[in-house]
This record gives structure tokens, sequence and C-alpha cells, in this order.
């Protein structure tokens, strides 16, 4: 009864078009005469009248009795699903058109979608809904033309997928560097699943690892993978999703081309890498993980070798700090050295000890100098002295004496007195070592040489002329001399 | 010194930093110095970490619980 009701929803609501209890009945009791009806049809009575639904049962019965099932191809167009999983299209070529129906367990079977301009091959059985007076093919099968279905079905998931822009390159996630767990959803039967614990355990030995069994293959594999991408992803400390299984015919490995679990990756709060069957299998999965592997231990490989580059990078930083902090210390080093070696700083001590030198020399020569000074008063004053004991005796000669003892007190003094001036001078000479030069120079046995009126030096023969007077100065004393004769060197 | 870093990844990118600072910076000698020392504290702390994790095999079981992985699945690598 309901799948009767289902045939006819072209113009009502699937559920409103619900066709009368009844029409069962008539339809059983209208065959034969329907058959008898077709048989005499050259000799029926015009006369006789019947009734719509007479008429259309009999239509009905010529049918479904005479066409029955067949075979045919064209292209799909109107097509529409039901919410109860029924699917109403039209199929036509360039001449005709039929209205169709597949019901929702033919539907649910076929792995593709009979999108309009689709070309399908149909079988079925041609059937008559006759409250609307109309006669349509009911499909129990259906094929693409030319492709595979299951190719086809890959095709438009694909295209339908691409278009949303779940394959775009921004959505694609890096894989963290250093997975806090690392999370698994593939069969526990499968080589996959071992493949990567065998990887994981000799690359990265200190992993954690939650793996979420699930079917791989068979018509409930798509719905298991779903809810355990679901599941896996709120596992907390999870941080990057390997899904897939080992290689297997494209029957087998179906389910990763499945739109929900598409969608389920997608949904993935966390990276996810794909890893399904061998290298050259390409599936949904394939394209919406935000990583394919070509295979599941490769996919181990890829979340390690994150890590191992993480590992690395570290140890370069490491080493280059250490170079940088060298190089920096030896830097210095060797500006404090060369600092230390150049040549103000080096030669130094030596011009020091030069000029201390200078200075004593010129020290000692004041001394001598002021000495000399003293000596030579002291002879005039002792000749002073003779001649007077010699000229004046009695009591003149007394006061002279008295006289001449005071005088000699106060000259002393005095004498005394000009070497405490001269050692004062001394000293500043000592500080105005430059100035004090040219007395150095006499005393090394230099002499100058002035004109005769003893105002300006002469420095060059051609200033004189023979017969000229010049007074040359000496470390001590002066020598009045005449030109004898001038050479220009 | 380590209680002043964050996470992993913020002391990774810290030490990476530092190291272009110190490459290309003409630095006082103590700010060198400074800087290497945060260096060697940071590279440490990554190095503690990325071994601190402990090998764990689990299963997430149809109820959302986890258990441990059945002595079979464990590779053999492991002994």
């Amino acid at each position: 009864m309901t799948i009767v009701s289902d045939l006819f929803p072209f113009f009502d609501e699937p559920d409103t078009a619900a066709i009368e209890p009844e029409l069962d009945v008539p339809r059983r009791d209208t065959m034969p005469r329907a058959e008898s009806v077709v048989r005499e049809r050259p000799s029926a009575s015009p006369k006789k009248s019947i009734t719509v639904s007479e008429l259309s049962a009999e239509i009905r019965s010529v049918l479904e009795g005479e066409i029955g099932e067949r075979v045919v191809e064209g292209e799909v167009s109107n097509s529409r699903l039901w919410n109860t999983g029924h699917l109403y299209f039209t199929l036509k070529d360039a001449g005709a058109q039929i209205r169709a129906v597949m019901f929702r367990s033919v539907v649910r079977q076929l792995k593709f979608k009979p999108e309009d301009g689709l070309h399908v091959v149909a079988r079925g059985r041609v059937s008559v809904y006759e409250p609307k007076g109309e006669y349509q093919l009911v499909c129990d099968q259906m094929e693409p033309r030319g492709l595979g279905a299951l190719q086809l079905a890959f095709e438009q998931v694909k295209k339908r997928l691409q278009a949303e822009g779940l394959f775009d390159a921004v959505r694609k996630r890096p894989l963290p560097s250093l997975p806090r767990k690392i999370g698994v959803v593939t069969s526990l039967d499968g080589a996959a699943v071992r493949d990567i614990l065998k990887v994981l355990a000799r690359r990265y030995p200190h992993a954690h690892i939650v793996i979420r069994p699930s079917r791989v293959q068979g018509d409930e594999a798509a719905a298991d993978l779903v809810r355990s991408m679901q599941m896996i992803g709120k596992v907390p400390g999870v941080d990057v999703v390997i899904v897939g299984r080992g290689g297997g015919s494209i029957e087998d490995l179906w389910a990763f081309n499945d739109e929900r679990l598409a969608r389920a990756i997608a949904a993935c709060p966390v990276p996810v890498i794909s890893a399904v069957g061998h290298e050259v299998d390409f599936t949904i999965a394939d394209f919406v993980a935000d990583l394919r592997a070509p295979t599941p231990s490769a996919a181990a490989e890829m979340v390690v070798s994150r890590r191992e580059e993480l590992c690395s990078r570290i140890d370069r930083h490491a080493d280059r700090l250490r170079d940088v902090a060298r190089a920096a210390l030896d830097r210095r080093r060797a500006s404090v050295h060369r600092l230390t070696s150049a040549r103000g700083l080096a030669s130094f001590p030596a011009r020091l000890a030069m000029r201390s030198r200078h200075v004593s020399e010129l020290t000692h020569t004041l001394a001598r100098t002021a000495r000399a000074s003293l000596q030579r008063r002291d002879r005039q004053q002792h000749a002073l002295r003779q001649r007077l004991d010699a000229l004046a005796p009695g009591r003149r000669m007394q006061a002279l004496l008295m006289a001449v003892s005071s005088a000699t007190e106060r000259l002393l003094a005095a004498a005394e007195r000009t070497r405490h001036r001269h050692d004062a001078g001394f000293r500043a000479l000592a500080g105005r070592l430059e100035n004090l030069s040219p007395l150095g120079v006499l005393a090394r046995g230099y002499a100058l040489c002035w004109d005769d009126e003893r105002t300006c030096l002469v420095r060059e023969s051609t200033a004189v002329a023979p017969g000229d007077r010049v007074r040359v100065t000496l470390a001590k004393g002066e020598i009045g001399c005449v030109v004898d004769r001038t050479s220009e060197s | 010194m380590a209680d002043t870093i964050k996470d992993f990844e913020s002391a990774a990118a810290e030490l990476a930093a530092i190291v272009k600072t110190m490459e290309e910076g003409d630095l006082s000698l103590e700010k060198s110095l400074e800087l290497y020392e945060r260096g060697v504290a940071l590279s440490r702390y990554c190095h503690t970490k990325l071994e601190e994790a402990e090998r764990r095999i689990e299963i997430l079981t149809d109820r959302g619980d986890l258990k441990p992985a059945p002595a079979g699945l464990v590779p053999d690598t492991e002994r």
C-alpha cells in the first residue's frame, strides 16, 4: 500500500498521494476482464459505458502485462530526492521522455548520485498511476553509461566537495611539531596499525598513542569511521590524527570515499593525516585531509619527522648560541690585546724614561752652575780678606775686619738665598723642560754666536764678513771673536 | 630562570630570536653573556620537554574510555 502511494508523487506530496485502498481490489478483479477487453477490443460494443477507473485499470493491466520489465537507456532530468528517501526523475532522449521513480531501498544501494544530465542505463517495469492518468518506470537498478558506478561516484563527491572549498590549500593545517598524543583511527586487525606502531616505537619512543578501532571496509565502515573521527577529535591532548588502512581493492577502500567521512575529517579540531592503501590509491579522504600519506607507515614518519626536525633545530640553535657567545668574547679579548700592544701605549714607558733622564741631566747641570757661582764668590771674598789683612792693621783694621765679617756674613746669607732661589728656579725649570733645553745644549758643548751688540744670533755665515766682531756664548762664559773668514756651508 | 619560560613552542621561538640577535647585533659583553645564559636555559628546557613524555599506547573504547592496548598490538621492538 505505502509502496503504491510512493510511486506517484509527481503532483502531490508523497504522503498525501495515498491511493484509495479499494484500488488494489478492483485491480485484481479487473485483471481477467481487462484481458478479455483487450482481446475483444475490435468487437466491443462502444455503446456500453464503463467508468474512468475501469478504463484506467485496463490500461494499467495492458501496460504492465504487455511491457513488463525493460532496460532503458536515457538521460536523467528533473531528478529530485524526497524526504522519504525515494527518488523521482525523468528519463529522456531527443524525442521522448518518461517519468521514473526509484525506491529508497534501491537508492541507498546506489554508489553514485543520478544527477541531471547523467546518461544512465536503468532497469525497471512500467506502471500506471491511475489518479493522474500517468505511466512511469519503476527502476530497480541503474548504472551510469561509460564510467563505472564507483568511479562516477568518486568524481561526483570530489567535484562537490571541491566546489565547497573543502580541498583548498588554505584549509590545510600544519602538523604539531611536538604532539602530546597521537590519535590513530583504523582497524585493530589490519596491517596499518602495526606499521604505524612499529615506526613510532623506533623513531619516537616517548610517543603517547590513542587508537580508536574502527571498521575500515564494508557497508558500515563509513559510518563507523565518521563516529570514530568525531570521538578521537574530542580526546584531550590528541593533537594530530592518522586515519587510514592498508591496501585493498577499490571496493575495500570505498569507505574512504564517503562524503560523510570527508566532512568528519574536515570538521576534526586537530590536523588529520590520511593514510589509505598504497601509494597509488587516492581517496576523497586524501583530498580533504590536512596531509596525505602514501601509506600508514609514511603517516607515522611524517609525525615523527616534524619532531626530529624540531630537535635538530634546537640543537643547531644551541650550537650557534655557543659559537656566537664565544666569538663575542674572542673579539673583545683581541681588541684588548690590540690596544695594549699599540705603539702609543707600548712606547710610553720608554718615552717616560727618556724624559726623566733629560730632567736629571738638567738638574745636574743646574746644581753645578750654582755651586760654581758660590765658589767664585767665596774665592773673591777670600782674596779681599787677604788684601785687607795685608793692608790695614790696628783698630781701623779691627773695624774693617768687623765690617768685612758682617759683609761676609751678609754675603754668605745672600749667597745662601741665591742658592735657595736657584734651587727654586731649578725646580721651576724642571717643570719647563723644553724652555731650558738651550742650557742643556750649551752644556753638551754647543755654543751660541751673537753679533757684536749681542742683539741677535748669527745663524748663517753670510750674516757676517771677515773683520766683524762676534760674541760666542758657551756653557760657561763668553768669548769675543773676530771673524777671520766665512764659508757658505 | 626556568619559571619565566611559558611553553615549549615559545621557548623554541625565543631561543631562535636570541641566536639571531646575538649574530646580528653589536651587543655589549654583559648583554651577550646575559643572552647566552638565557639561551642555554632555553635549550635545556626544550630538551627536557622533548624527552619527558612517557610511552603509552591506549585504546579509545565505544564508550569513550581509554584503556591500555592489548599486549599483542605492541611491536616487538619494544623489548
